[in-house]
């Protein structure tokens, strides 16, 4: 058997035999179909459908639990060839698995699905894999508050917002295909050789989880020679493959050379990133991964008022627009956060460059301006000309963002571009009113 | 049943340099259980945080594990090790086993694997008691090697839930009011046989053909085998150069790590431990050397023998009753 030695190890090349794992996945699609699902079934049959997803791990929670109840399902029919769905006794547990399984072989992806307090309980093994470079696992979140007191089962990302520092690539879906597609193109981004970093696709809990509309399936075949495109065998060993040692321990001196690389592994994403989304729309028709999603935004950036935002509550804001900019004599663009880590600081600032207000519109729990909002924030200091930066929080818990609020939003945002304010004091807004003034 | 002869003369996965305590028992173990995984099958251990592993796979010192100086030319003679989190490595060697399982179903490996989990008792009974029982309830065909040292040895010698009774510990300090450890330590043996382990014994390098001959059997278990391994910890238990093997030996002659085997179906047997208190030597002679014991039993100038301190009557009589009870439980399984 050839051995080849790198600099983490040896790699016997014939030890795994990959075309056989390839034999091994039957389709679960042989042509595009179009199905009714839910954004749980998509995530699930996107994962379900690639040849190097052999390993599932999952452990119930409100509202992912349908995630893996379709996984189960569609493996325990065979449909998909054989899978190993391991059913857990616990989050942590399933953290732990699925960072031996993808360790084990690196050119397999292993995912599993949860949230809120799950993705919490599984904090510690998060956080180590966010650094290990094993870039072949995926960790769907679907959204929900975080933490318990009060208890709430529905969307919120403050589960997510929480790990934008443990180390993973975190992307924001809005919508039932846009989650599917998102799916489909993360393992391409996290096992590229220059990022080897784990992804965490996120989508809304009960919105878009729970939430049935059509589904372009792919077919198998297809998706196959989409990523074959992109992923290659992995040139470090893996345990099974390999001679290798993972995880060791360094001192001080040498730890941050570690976090260097790890901070390059995720700066090459901005660079990755939109060549995966052009392949993936050349080949599907439809738009692949971007930074930014630009729902309702000019060519030339001008808009007076930006509303960013995530998640589906960002088509309502869309549909109002129109009515909005006739009624304040203003241009107002949309935009939906897709790439939360890396941020994609960058993209922001040329965007907003023109515009005199930007409507933060936070989901999540924050004691500051709001996770997105310091994001914003931090986007817009380097422009010659600043807009003034308005941060609301609506949607907490998954509420409804009614039409109502969405107009007070918008007022209060004009308001202040009046004002000449440059950063206000974040508010609450429930149901049309400022609830809170901070 | 490989000659114990032939067995020390193959190449161990666990090599010089590590920065174990000299006189580490932990560093006998692994060389041994190293030369018996050169048996013809790729080796792949997945490690807890604990002295096995952080003065192991320290960069830039050299990584003990491994087979010699440069990698093998063998696949079957290769080896992986992993470390992820403190408690987790039965779960993390969970995920190793199901995916060269996966590829073996699908004939994508070229060659049988063998995976073990090594961890301290605080990392395997302590905060990862879920992970070891529900592992084991699952019955995955992995080998967990479990270090008991009765203490969280890496942060500083604090007491766990293997600790003897009356063991001074950084957390269980000898008072005027207290006696060092209150507790008795948990029956793990009982746990992991309850929990449904095909495989499960406690051995000692201080017995080296019962040590070899049982993990050898755990390697080839086709169900979860648990091996614990009793490991004098010299800068924990504070005693001299030398005694690791001595102590080791008397720990299970006293009855405090009783050698035992079971395999599912079929009787344990207590190995080198007379359950007649009277034929056992005494528990002083086991605890006489150690630091963590001087405040219960102290060395009579006259008559050069350990004995018990005075007033401490108390506490080595819970000693002695924890390890009567022990060994009575233990003997309803033989
Ligand atoms: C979640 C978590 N809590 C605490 C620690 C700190 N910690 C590291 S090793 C260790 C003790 C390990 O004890 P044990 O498993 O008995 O192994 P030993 O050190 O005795 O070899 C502790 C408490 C940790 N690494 N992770
Ligand atoms: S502290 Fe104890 S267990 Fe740890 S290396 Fe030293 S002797 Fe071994």
């Amino acid at each position: 058997m050839t051995k080849v030695e790198t600099g983490a190890g040896a790699i016997y090349e014939k030890a795994i035999n990959l075309e056989k794992v390839r034999a091994a996945h039957k389709p679960l699609a042989e042509k595009q179909t179009v199905r009714e699902a839910d954004g749980n079934a998509a995530a699930a049959y996107a994962s379900l459908q690639m040849w190097r997803s052999v390993i599932f791990g999952g452990f119930p929670i409100t509202p992912s639990t349908k995630w893996l109840e379709t996984v189960a399902a569609v493996v325990s029919s065979g449909k998909v060839g054989a899978k190993q769905l391991k059913l857990l006794e616990a989050e942590h547990a399933v953290a732990d698995y699925l960072a031996g399984a993808a360790a084990a072989c690196r050119d397999l992806i292993v995912s599993t699905a949860t949230s809120s307090v799950g993705l919490d309980h599984m904090a510690e093994s998060v956080r180590s894999l966010g650094a290990s470079g094993l870039g072949n696992i995926l960790l769907i979140d679907v959204y929900r508050a975080t933490a318990n007191y009060p208890l709430c089962i529905e969307g919120d990302p403050s589960d997510t917002l929480a790990h934008r520092d443990s180390g993973w690539i975190q992307i924001c879906c809005r919508g039932i295909q846009q989650i599917y597609d998102t799916i489909l193109q993360a393992p391409c981004l996290g096992m590229h050789p220059d990022i080897m970093t784990p992804v965490m696709p996120g989508y809304y809990g009960i919105k878009d989880s729970h939430k049935s509309s059509r589904l372009l399936l792919e077919a198998d075949r297809d998706i196959h020679a989409f990523q074959d495109a992109l992923i290659a065998p992995s040139k470090l060993p893996g345990l099974i493959n390999g001679d290798t040692a993972m995880g060791n321990c360094v001192t001080s001196n040498l730890f941050q050379g570690y976090k260097i690389d790890q901070k390059q592994r995720m700066e090459n994403v901005f660079k990755v990133l939109p060549k995966i989304g052009k392949l993936f729309e050349k080949q599907f028709k439809r738009p692949g991964l971007e930074f930014v999603e630009k729902i309702r935004w000019p060519k030339d950036d001008a808009v007076d008022l930006a509303i960013v935002g995530m998640g589906p509550d960002m088509g309502t804001a869309a549909s109002l627009t129109e009515a909005m900019q006739e009624k304040l004599g203003i241009r107002i663009g949309v935009l939906a956060a897709r790439l939360l880590t890396p941020f994609p600081a960058g993209e922001y600032s040329r965007l907003l460059k023109r515009a005199k207000g930007v409507l933060v519109v936070n989901q999540a729990h924050h004691y500051g301006r709001g996770h997105l909002g310091l994001d914003i924030t931090q986007a817009c200091y380097s422009l010659d000309s600043r807009p003034a930066i308005v941060n609301c929080f609506a949607g907490m818990g998954g509420a409804i963002l009614s039409d109502a609020t969405w107009e007070e939003m918008i007022q209060h945002t004009s308001r202040a571009v009046k004002t000449g304010e440059k950063l206000t004091p974040p508010v609450v807004v429930h149901e049309g009113r400022i609830e809170w003034q901070g | 049943m490989a000659r114990v002869a032939d067995i020390i003369q193959r190449e161990s996965c666990f090599q010089p340099g590590s920065t174990l305590c000299m006189g580490c028992m932990e560093s006998i173990a692994f060389q041994n259980i190293g030369k018996l995984t050169d048996n013809g099958k790729k080796t792949i251990f997945a490690l807890g945080t604990f002295c096995g592993e952080v003065s192991t796979l320290q960069y830039p010192n050299p990584v003990a594990w491994g087979r010699g100086e440069t990698t093998p030319e063998k696949w079957e003679k290769s080896f992986g090790v992993i470390h992820h989190v403190f408690e987790s490595a039965p779960g993390v060697a969970e995920g190793i086993r199901d995916t060269a399982d996966m590829l073996a179903k699908m004939g994508a490996l070229s060659g049988p694997v063998q995976v073990a989990a090594l961890s301290g008792d605080g990392g395997a009974l302590s905060i990862g008691l879920r992970t070891l029982l529900m592992t084991i309830h699952r019955r995955v065909p992995i080998t967990i090697f479990v270090l008991i040292n009765e203490i969280f040895a890496n942060t500083g010698f604090q007491f766990g839930p293997t600790t003897s009774p009356g063991s001074e510990t950084s957390t269980t300090p000898v008072s005027e009011l207290v006696d060092g450890n209150p507790a008795t330590p948990l029956d793990y043996i009982g746990l992991t046989v309850a929990a449904g382990a095909g495989f499960v014994a406690q051995v000692s390098p201080a017995f080296p053909k019962f040590f070899m001959q049982t993990v050898e059997k755990a390697l080839a278990s086709s169900e979860t085998a648990v091996v614990f391994i009793p490991a004098p910890c010299i800068t924990g238990w504070k005693f001299g150069e030398g005694e690791t093997v001595n102590l080791a030996r008397l720990s299970c002659e006293t009855g405090f790590f009783p050698c035992f085997v079971k395999e599912k179906g079929q009787k344990g047997q207590i190995k080198f431990v007379d359950l007649d208190p009277a034929k056992r030597p005494p528990i002083e002679n086991f605890m006489g050397p150690q630091r963590r014991f001087h405040h219960l039993v102290k060395k009579d100038s006259k008559t050069d023998t350990f004995c018990m301190r005075p007033g401490k009557e108390a506490m080595m009589q819970k000693i002695r009753g924890w390890i009567q009870n022990h060994l009575d439980s233990l003997n309803q399984l033989t």
